[in-house]
């Protein structure tokens, strides 16, 4: 009877299975191209200052978002790759909820000399360790091997 | 508030940067390479449910709105239209009339083929006009394939059949009933 | 309900891959916009964006992503979106902001990227089709196109000379337009007929590029907008609809949904003979038949004159009833929702008499914009007026 009809048998319905098949290309930006080729090149990160509040940005903007004012390129420094631990988790499983083979540290950084923070990776032995408030520096893949993405930054030490 | 700008034409500029083919093959420009992994497992419902069930047996069933007094197909638990439950299930023939085709020169992946793939709806007979379902056209030429044109179901195999719409391989033109 | 007026518009330019991340895009828009009437941020009060699936950036709740090159940190925001109809249903949302008083000032943001869909957006567009009856099949987004735009030709008896004029005029009448991705003066029927053959009927010349970039809108309130502009235009009428997801159930020829989104906006603008009261239209034109198709949902004409009046010239910039005098997004591109740019701000600069090379002449006062969206379902509708 359609809507109205009863299901008893548990296995009646049924299920169909799929995927999402797409890639994805996304160019990191003219503000982030112009970091990622500085990266490729050089030792550390380019930041962008607003003229009108002051902060200072990592990765850097074309524009800020609280005064929603444009950045110009006078307003841009180059700042070591090197920063604070802010935050910091342990991470013991992947994506798919299965154990790591080793836990990973993954520490919410301040960039030295700006108001930013980014995502990076910890390297360490010491998965006991309070990292609150650690300076590390950017370990970066050899110059010749850098394609231009933040998988640049191989860990932080 | 700031300085209003005014310029005699709108839009006055075109802002945005421009990337060719060619700076994305050449790596001209810097880029994030992404390979998602998303995997589905879509309930069918009910009414779906039986509906491919009813296509492993070789049969189609359409589903019966007594208040819109429509057969509908592809079955479905309640009617869009009239917003109510529905009803009897109804065996339908598996046979039809084209209600629209197209000649398509591109394969599933946009790559370009000769000889061309014929695929439209299907007006399902049994049912109100506009009543059917998508799916492929086969033996008929591009010139002989016509909007009104009668065809009739040709099914896979009882063993081959696993419960898709793919069960049936394409309609093809019912002999002796002509255009 | 209170009066609305647009005050501000901007668009970046149309092309297959911009380098500008969403954000960046979306900031370029809304900088031009407010450009227009001297804003800044604090002078905004809510911030609607318009973005069609996250699939073609591939960033999931991407409309959350594009904040902060919308200027809407901090702000009551909402992201909205109805596939191909959100470069016009944007604004109606833009409208009822200000409309119900909640905000004196609204800007309209609408951003996309499909170039980030890699090798074609075709590979997000293919998952529209229902997963259990269709993808089996392993359709090409095209095919249904082209079987709607069969269906259409064969019930009125129209040839395909007719419907490439569509791309011929909208094309040409690119060539005015800064941001355009396909403009081309030259371009002639042979040209299009001549085209690779995609799906039958559909010849690529038939089809609008997929494209990036961003535009944006600014809505005021009818109290305030004397601080801004003497020559207000205001929003007349808004109108959507949408019909059954089960298109093999329904005649294609001609769009309901449309007329439903059409007759819903007219009479919100006290409209009763369209056809007379309009001066022009931007009716969504990603296929060169659907300009056709969408005319007669607008009502401008009886069903299956469209082609005549096409034939006849009168939709030309100079004709009785121009129609896509922007190029449209056979000329202009089609980035889904950002063809706000070309639809609904398009309509505010030939109002205001600043559309440069693609101004209409004489006197318009009123025009009439509209999108389509989702899998043949979504009409929107939006009119504005000069004073």
């Amino acid at each position: 009877m359609g809507f109205l009809e009863k299901q008893t048998d548990p296995m009646s319905p049924m299920h169909w299975r799929g995927d999402m098949q797409a890639d994805y290309f996304y160019p990191s930006g003219v503000a982030g191209d112009r970091f990622f080729k500085h990266l490729k090149q050089n030792d550390s990160f380019l930041a962008s200052t607003c003229k009108k509040c002051n902060k200072v940005y990592c990765p850097p903007r074309l524009y800020c978002e609280d005064c929603f004012e444009e950045i110009p390129d006078s307003n841009w420094k180059q700042v070591s790759a090197s920063g604070t631990i802010k935050l910091f988790t342990l991470a013991k499983l992947n994506a798919h909820g299965e154990n790591l083979e080793s836990p990973k540290v993954v520490a919410m950084i301040e960039i030295d000399g700006t108001n930013s923070r980014i995502l990076g990776l910890i390297k360490t032995n010491d998965f006991e360790k309070d990292f609150c408030g650690t300076k590390v520096k950017a370990l970066l893949r050899p110059k010749d091997k850098r394609e231009g993405t933040m998988k640049d930054i191989l860990y932080w030490e | 508030m700031v300085e209003k700008k005014e310029y005699k034409e709108w839009p006055p500029y075109a802002p945005g940067t421009y990337v060719r083919e060619s700076d994305i093959r050449d790596k001209n420009i810097t880029y994030t390479w992404w390979e998602p992994e998303v995997q589905y497992s879509w309930s069918l419902g009910p009414a779906m449910s039986k509906f491919l069930k009813g296509l492993k047996a070789g049969k189609i069933f359409g589903i019966h709105c007594k208040r819109c007094k429509r057969i509908i197909v592809p079955p479905r638990m309640f009617c869009e239209y009239c917003y109510g439950p529905t009803e009897e299930w109804v065996e339908l023939p598996d046979t039809g009339i084209i209600e629209t085709f197209s000649i398509s020169y591109l394969d599933p992946d946009a790559r370009r083929i000769e000889e061309p793939i014929l695929v439209g709806v299907v007006d399902l007979d049994g049912t109100p006009p506009h009543h059917g379902f998508m799916h492929y056209f086969g033996e008929m030429t591009k010139d002989e394939i016509k909007i009104g044109m009668k065809v009739k179901a040709v099914w896979k195999p009882e063993n081959e059949r696993e419960g898709s719409i793919t069960d049936i391989k394409y309609f093809k033109p019912l002999k002796g009933g002509g255009e | 309900m209170k009066e609305v007026a647009v005050i501000g518009a901007g668009m970046t330019l149309f092309r297959r891959h911009l380098l500008e991340t969403g954000k960046e895009l979306s900031f370029l828009a809304t900088k031009m916009a407010m450009e227009d009437v001297g804003l800044e941020k604090d002078d905004i009060d809510m911030v609607v964006m318009g973005s069609a699936p996250d699939a073609f950036d591939g960033i999931h709740m991407k409309g959350e992503n594009l904040i902060d090159g919308s200027a809407a940190v901090g702000k009551p925001y909402v992201r909205v979106f109805n596939g191909g109809g959100t470069g016009v249903f944007a604004p109606i949302a833009g409208w009822w902001h200000v409309a119900s008083g909640v905000a004196d000032i609204c800007l309209v943001v609408c951003e996309e990227k499909m170039g980030n869909c890699y090798p074609h957006p075709q590979t997000a567009f293919r998952h529209i089709w229902d997963p259990i009856l269709d993808r089996p099949l392993t359709p090409n987004l095209v095919w249904l196109f082209a079987m709607e735009m069969n269906r259409y030709m064969t019930v009125h008896n129209i040839k395909k000379e007719d419907i490439a004029l569509v791309s011929v005029k909208n094309k040409r009448n690119a060539v005015g337009h800064p941001c355009a991705q396909l403009a081309d003066p030259n371009i002639t029927v042979e040209d299009v007929l001549n085209s690779e053959i995609m799906a039958w009927p559909v010849n690529r010349l038939d089809v609008s590029p997929p494209s990036d970039g961003a535009s944006a809108l600014i809505f005021c309130n009818k109290d305030i907008v004397h601080k801004f502009t003497d020559d207000p235009i205001y929003v007349a009428g808004t109108g959507w609809s949408i019909d059954s997801t089960m298109w093999t159930n329904r005649d294609l020829y001609f769009p309901r949904y449309v007329a439903q989104a059409a007759k819903m906006a007219y009479k919100m603008a006290k409209i009763e003979n369209p056809r007379k009261e309009i001066d022009f239209a931007e009716p969504y034109d990603p296929f060169s038949y659907k300009e056709l198709h969408h005319l007669e949902g607008l009502l401008l004409c009886k069903k299956g004159e469209a082609p005549i009046l096409t034939r006849e010239g009168v939709t030309q910039r100079d004709g009785d009833l121009p129609v896509c005098p922007s190029g449209g997004l056979l000329g202009v591109g089609n980035p889904i929702a950002a063809t706000m740019g070309q639809k609904v701000c398009e309509l505010y600069w030939q109002l205001k008499g600043v559309a440069g090379k693609r101004q209409i002449p004489g006197d318009p006062r009123i025009g009439v914009a509209q999108a389509w969206g989702d899998i043949m379902q979504m009409g929107t509708v939006i009119l504005l007026r000069r004073g």
